[in-house]
């Protein structure tokens, strides 16, 4: 649905997207991830038409956005990271100019005030329809920009940082939104907040300074990047469980990852390929332990995050 | 091609409406109907002064309205639409900018054509209703004395062909910075340079001299305030709109790729 082939940008000396590579599957989900100018802004900007790249090519439901612009954009909605709101309009007044603007052809009035209602009940903000763009809180402001982004039933939606400045509250129902919204619709949308692409993103692409560090599930993100497969044992009791652990067979190595009055946790390190967890619970439980906890540690998003982020840099260091 | 029409006129709808949302168009039409009114009264107190003495001092020739009143009153009315205009262009397109509701326009399925035109027949719009404004003082004339009316649409004509050369200057000028004021000023300087470019006409050679007078802008005014329709002034302002329109459309493409 979504096809970016080394996709280049430069504003004069500065390289802002370098050499991106991804696509994306019809109904999916895409997480573009990456620290604040990382280019996810730019890769946005160039999807949607609004300028063009370096060099590279993308397509957008089959379309070229530089040759074909028009096609592509009247199957694209996006939503920038300010929603971009006529302060002076109502809801319904704006909701009406974009339909004229975005559908391309002859619209009866019935059938656009129709997609406006409809565009407004998705976006629950149906009680705010004469409300004026410039009165409204961050969290409608935003929810109005998904109603724009939506109005013309696109296939594809492009959505910048669409949960930042709401409250923890409006950000659960703004992902519970944009999860309804896949499925008929291919989704990117972009993000610094990584539990928000663990829950909503089926797919993820990690950026930094332009580049891509990586692309897969969140759930692969999280697994393969340990190396060897690591276990966390909580154990009750102070620590003496280390040396009948230690003593498991195809253990390598165990540390103390967390030391409390009643319950010690364990950091197991196995050999590769080598699953160890029922050897392990049963050293525990034979030397007289409580067994409270065993689960085979994840990297967390972040820390994955962090770690491609920042091998980029003393590569670079030492590259330099 | 009807699809062209309709994005052009959901822009210029669109532009129309938020000049009438706020307070814009209600300022602008008031000061505008405040001191054309002033000229308006001060200009007919002249004139029945003069048609006064003219009939009871036995004065030469008798006085014609559309000439003593009504030319003198379109071309102060010009002048007025210089300082005013650009106060109206100035946001047209700093403000879509500053606010970032160009990258709804840019990301929509319109050319870039189409939102020019758009925001260009727009503005015209909110600028003709100013007109209608003032037309309606002109009307009073109507209620007591015999205008000639052709000379007096000729009039109006050539004012509004005036006035859209400031708005395509305008908006070129909008379109090349997110700073209203800079787009402000910038316009009102650009568009009083063309008003006094032919006053140089006089201090240089006859070839330089006829053609500044041929860029002035005013100088291509005064026939249509007299009451005559040139083709020749009508080819220039169009021109001169199209050119505005042209730069207007080079700058965002431009603009564009600058990012």
């Amino acid at each position: 649905m979504i096809e970016v082939q080394h996709l280049t940008k430069r504003y004069g000396p500065v390289t802002a997207v370098d050499d991106v590579t991804f696509r994306v599957e019809k109904g999916e989900i895409l997480g573009f991830l990456g620290p604040n100018g990382a280019g996810k802004t730019t890769t946005m900007r160039v999807l949607t038409g609004f300028m063009p790249a370096t060099d590279g090519k993308a397509f957008v439901a089959g379309y070229d956005v530089f040759a074909q612009p028009i096609e592509a954009k009247r199957r694209t909605g996006y939503l920038p990271e300010s929603p971009p709101l006529y302060p002076d309009m109502t809801v319904r007044e704006y909701l009406a100019f974009v339909a004229r603007i975005k559908f391309g052809r002859a619209m009866s009035p019935a059938e656009r005030r129709q997609r406006v209602d409809q565009a407004m009940h998705k976006t629950h903000v149906d009680d705010m329809a004469g409300r004026h763009c410039g009165k409204l809180s961050k969290g409608y402001r935003q929810r109005v920009g998904l109603a724009q982004a939506i109005i013309h039933d696109p296939e594809v939606l492009i959505l910048d940082e669409p949960t930042a400045g709401l409250d923890p509250k409006q950000i659960i129902e703004t992902r519970d939104l944009i999860r309804s919204l896949a499925g008929d619709h291919t989704i990117v949308l972009s993000t610094h907040i990584l539990p928000e692409v663990a829950q909503t993103c089926q797919r993820v692409v990690i950026i930094n300074k332009g580049k891509v560090v990586a692309v897969d599930t969140p759930e692969n993100l999280t697994h393969q990047r340990k190396g060897s497969a690591t276990l966390y044992v909580q154990v009750d009791g102070n620590g003496n469980a280390m040396d009948s652990l230690t003593r498991v067979p195809g253990v390598r190595r165990v540390t103390v990852a967390d030391r409390h009055a009643s319950f010690t946790g364990f950091e197991i390190e196995a050999e590769a390929n080598r699953d160890v967890r029922r050897d392990v619970a049963r050293a525990v439980v034979d030397s007289g332990f409580g067994l409270l906890e065993l689960r085979p540690m994840r990297m967390s998003l972040e820390e994955i995050f962090l770690q491609l982020t920042t091998e980029e840099q003393t590569q670079e260091a030492a590259n330099g | 091609m009807a699809n062209t029409f309709r994005n052009i006129s959901a822009i210029a709808g669109k532009e129309l409406r938020s000049y009438f949302a706020s307070p814009v168009a209600w300022v602008m039409m008031g000061l505008f109907a405040l001191i054309f009114g002033y000229f308006f009264v001060s200009y007919l107190t002249y004139f029945v002064r003069q048609s006064m003495q003219s009939q009871f001092g036995g004065g030469p020739q008798s006085m014609n309205i559309n000439m003593e009143l009504i030319r003198p009153l379109l071309s102060n009315a010009s002048v007025l639409v210089l300082f005013l205009l650009p106060m109206v262009t100035m946001r047209t397109y700093s403000e879509e900018k500053r606010s970032g509701t160009i990258e709804l326009l840019l990301t929509s399925p319109l050319t870039d054509f189409e939102i020019i035109a758009g925001k260009f027949l727009g503005t015209v719009g909110l600028y003709a209703a100013l007109l209608v404004v003032t037309a309606l003082y002109v009307a009073i004339l109507f209620w007591f004395g015999r205008p000639e009316w052709r000379p007096l649409v000729a009039g109006y004509l050539g004012l509004l062909l005036l006035g859209s050369c400031f708005i395509a200057i305008g908006l070129f000028i909008s379109s090349m910075t997110k700073n209203q004021m800079v787009a402000g000023a910038a316009t009102f300087v650009v568009a009083l340079l063309f008003w006094v470019i032919s006053w140089f006409s006089e201090s240089v050679g006859p070839t330089t001299s006829q053609v500044l007078s041929y860029l002035s802008i005013t100088e291509h005014f005064d026939d249509f305030a007299k009451g005559v329709i040139d083709t020749k002034h009508v080819i220039y302002y169009l021109s001169f709109i199209s050119f505005g329109l042209f730069l207007t459309l080079k700058s965002v493409d431009s603009e564009r790729w600058r990012g």
